[in-house]
């Protein structure tokens, strides 16, 4: 029956139909950069990319981190905590000893906090949703008793090189961010590891079937997610040479905003870091050019909420409409 | 048997039904006539075009060209709301009970009798007792859906057709999950809607089945009717060479091994996990096991302990002439050489919106080169040896699993499984759901594995297919061997000693309560 099974029946337009879902967001991009830049030419000045580049880097690396929990099929929603904890163990330490010591603690820190929910989600089994809320209330909480609610502040130059350093005026933690973006998506697209992710996020259970170990999989993303917020943290205890807890309250809304506008699918099992990078690309030009264009802050977050809403209905759309037009004939079965 | 249906009104009529879908004929020039109390059996392989035809009828697809009348009034296509209205039922292989609800609600489902906005209690029972009736069912309406058999279920869902109206019920692979006793069942709730009137078409790949119920069977090739008789002037031979185009196939099953050879392959011994009890059990190099047994009779259980996929109580397991500790993840089974191929190939076995290719390396993406980037065009390379001995078209392996047939989607599986070093294949209802010419090849491609100095042991609910492929039948009945079985056993026999030990596993539990 295979021999006379055609290879491919799927319409030109179905074809084009899917092109636009996978890459319709990198035309939104497109289309916004050309309306902000013809509104306020000034958006595409050197300097001002360099700035956006600097002031996104820890949003872009959670993001990072993120989507290797989501493709799992997972969510961290203790990125803002971990975050948090990473920047105050950095000042903390960096008062005293040198940046890298600073820094290297504050980041295994986070990855120590990434296992923990690793261990929580796949070793108590609890739903990643409120693993991540209660530990991101335990670490929360945790950084308010070590600090007493203090900030630290850092007088010490080399401190606030990685954050403030700049290069040709390309900002280090630029910089950094690109380099693990790329480390990230090698790794995600390319190696076993990363396809192991796509596996138990696209069918755990035959993943785990098949001989992949599932908790070491999913585990690992949360502990990945922990370094990427711990990363974060740094960058941003060394942008402002200080930390105090609560730094950032709404910043997991950020990192969960770029992930998903980028397309990456909150039920697992697909999407990519390039399109987190768009997702970071999109709400950077959009906030950068709310600010160019003096647009109050209020309106911002409107306008931000309605382009979550807008790209999830973008990105699901076929399930709406697949019901009532059957199910899509398979290739073979017909 | 079938006298007194041609003076019957007709229920369903299809004239000259064309469907192409880009580059395939899916149906072409089909006709076929349904009358009231008519059994209309529909039989082909995958791809022969029964979905198509269904899924017109019932106007989830509309036709390119040719008419549907249903009792005379004439369908426009592409409209199930219409379809529905004039009286057809879709009974789907995979049920849509909502498990949480009870049985009433799941019969009368987005049509509860109501008056003055409340729902109306006693309609409602009125309405449930009303279809039971035709059924023959005596489940009360509180149960809980989720809670009853497969069979029960399916029963429920006839039922929901039948109170609302619908007198054409269409039933896709009904007895896939059916044992025997339910299978029976099954068909007398089908003979008691016949002598009511109704008309049903029953879509199967089992061909008793199709030939125990139904009056007029039609089968379907490439998209065209081959023929039309009554069901007594088929055989199970005729039929397959029909769907098969004219070739009639070896009914001599599986070649027998040709020297098992000791030691043992694999010993298990005292194996017990929930419902399995296996006391002792022998494998040999190059020798196929088949697990015989009813629905629910514990060999799923039983082949997912060994796989290591579900946790056990005590069992000690020698491979080859070593000990080794229980494996507790199929990981560690699959260090053994034990893998499984389970039941459910969409929901336990792939991933369906991925590349063929990527799904027969699942679990060892690091098989094309562990220095080398995991690409797709690699992974084609690479899984082409193994596909091919199964007798999957190369040229899909770029294509979603999902997209594929049943057999093709367990031909990958197995793919994956061989291309493994791997010493003892589990394979649980490895045919279920896939056409004949792709259980033939399944079928040979396991001797083949099994002559290398493998051994199988598979699983399926069609007793006659167990028997005619194995070396071995082990019976089973509440999770044990209750007998061994040589090769070419009958089915009679394996049939009597499931349901002697079955009766015998109740009544000792009758007693023990």
């Amino acid at each position: 029956m295979t021999m006379t099974a055609p290879t491919s029946i799927e319409s030109t337009g179905l074809r084009a139909a899917r092109a636009f879902r996978s890459y319709g967001i990198v035309g939104a991009l497109a289309l916004l950069v050309a309306a902000i830049t013809i509104a306020q030419p000034g958006f595409l000045a050197y300097g001002n990319l360099m700035n956006i580049l600097s002031q996104w880097a820890p949003v872009a690396i959670m993001g990072i981190g993120m989507t290797y929990v989501v493709i799992t099929g997972g969510f961290d929603l203790s990125v803002g905590a971990i975050y948090s904890l990473c920047a105050v163990t950095a000042a903390a330490i960096g008062r005293t000893e040198a940046p890298v010591v600073a820094f290297t603690v504050a980041i295994l820190a986070g990855m120590i906090a990434g296992a923990a929910n690793g261990f929580v989600v796949t070793g108590l089994r609890v739903n990643p949703f409120i693993a991540t809320l209660g530990t991101s209330l335990i670490i929360s909480g945790v950084t308010l008793v070590l600090t007493g609610n203090a900030a630290f502040v850092v007088d010490f130059e080399p401190f606030t090189v990685l954050g403030s350093g700049r290069l040709l005026g390309v900002p280090y933690s630029g910089m950094l961010m690109v380099a693990l973006m790329i480390v990230a998506g090698f790794v995600l697209s390319y190696t076993p590891f990363g396809q192991s992710i796509y596996a138990v996020g696209g069918n755990a259970e035959a993943s785990r079937l098949a001989g992949i170990r599932t908790s070491l999989v999913t585990g690992s993303s949360y502990a990945i997610s922990g370094l990427a917020a711990g990363i974060a943290g740094v960058i941003t205890a060394s942008q402002l040479s200080s930390a105090q807890p609560n730094l950032n309250p709404n910043l997991v809304f950020d990192v969960l905003t770029v992930v998903i506008v980028g397309g990456t699918s909150l039920t697992g099992g697909r999407g990519a870091i390039w399109r987190t990078a768009i997702g970071v690309a999109i709400l950077a030009t959009l906030q950068n050019g709310f600010n160019l264009l003096d647009v109050d802050a209020y309106y911002q977050n409107i306008i931000k909420g309605v382009i979550i809403i807008a790209a999830l209905a973008t990105v699901d759309w076929h399930r709406f409409v697949r019901p009532r037009s059957g199910r899509r004939p398979s290739t073979t079965d017909l | 048997m079938s006298t007194g249906i041609h003076e019957t009104a007709v229920a369903l009529s299809v004239r000259a039904l064309t469907k192409t879908y880009p580059g395939v004929i899916a149906l072409s020039d089909v006709s076929l006539t349904v009358r009231e109390g008519e059994v209309y059996g529909l039989v082909g392989e995958n791809g022969a075009g029964k979905s198509t035809l269904m899924k017109t009828i019932t106007g989830a697809i509309q036709q390119d060209s040719g008419s549907i009348e249903l009792w005379g009034e004439d369908l426009p296509g592409g409209d199930p709301h219409r379809a529905a209205a004039a009286g057809v039922a879709m009974i789907y292989q995979e049920l849509t009970i909502v498990p949480e609800m009870s049985a009433l609600a799941n019969v009368l489902l987005g049509r509860l009798p109501s008056r003055l906005g409340f729902i109306d209690r006693r309609a409602a029972r009125r309405e449930y007792a009303n279809a039971a009736r035709l059924v023959g069912m005596n489940v009360p309406a509180s149960a809980q859906a989720g809670t009853l058999s497969t069979a029960t279920q399916q029963l429920l869902e006839i039922m929901r057709a039948l109170a609302s109206g619908r007198r054409l019920v269409i039933m896709d692979e009904p007895t896939a999950s059916l044992g025997p006793e339910d299978i029976q069942r099954l068909h007398d709730v089908i003979r008691g809607l016949k002598s009511t009137g109704h008309a049903i078409v029953y879509v199967s790949h089992d061909l008793e089945a199709v030939l125990e119920v139904c009056d007029t069977v039609t089968v379907l090739r490439e998209g065209r009717v081959v023929e039309t008789r009554s069901a007594a002037d088929w055989t199970r031979r005729g039929l397959i060479g029909a769907m098969l185009g004219g070739i009639a196939l070896d009914a001599a099953g599986t070649p027998p091994a040709q020297a098992l050879l000791g030691p043992p392959l694999l010993r298990i011994e005292g194996l017990r996990a929930p419902g399995v009890d296996v006391s002792r059990l022998d494998i040999l190099p190059g020798e196929i096991v088949g697990l015989a047994g009813l629905v629910g009779s514990g060999r799923t259980r039983m082949l997912r302990a060994i796989a290591g996929a579900d946790p056990i109580e005590a069992g000690t397991l020698w491979v080859g002439d070593a000990q080794r500790s229980w494996p507790r993840t199929p990981r560690q089974a699959v260090r053994l050489g034990i893998v499984l191929a389970p039941e459910d190939r969409k929901a336990q076995g792939l991933v369906l919106d991925r590349p063929s290719a990527w799904n027969v390396a699942l679990g060892q993406f690091g098989a094309t080169g562990r220095r080398k980037p995991v690409l797709l065009k690699r992974l084609i390379a690479w899984a082409r040896r193994a596909t091919e001995r199964v007798g999957f078209s190369s040229d899909r392996l770029g294509a979603n699993a999902g997209t594929l047939s049943g057999g093709n989607q367990q031909k990958l599986i197995l793919a994956r499984l061989i291309s493994r070093p791997v010493s003892c294949l589990l394979l649980d209802e490895p045919t279920r759901g896939i056409d004949i010419g792709a259980k033939e090849q399944i079928f040979n491609v396991t001797r083949q594995i099994a002559a290398e100095g493998r051994a199988i042991i598979w699983s399926s609910s069609d007793l006659d297919e167990v028997v005619r492929h194995s070396d071995r039948i082990l019976v089973v009945a509440g999770g044990r061997v209750v007998a061994e079985l040589p090769r070419g056993a009958s089915v009679h026999d394996v049939l009597e000693l499931s349901f002697a030990a079955t009766t015998a596993a109740e009544h000792e539990t009758e007693v023990a309560a």
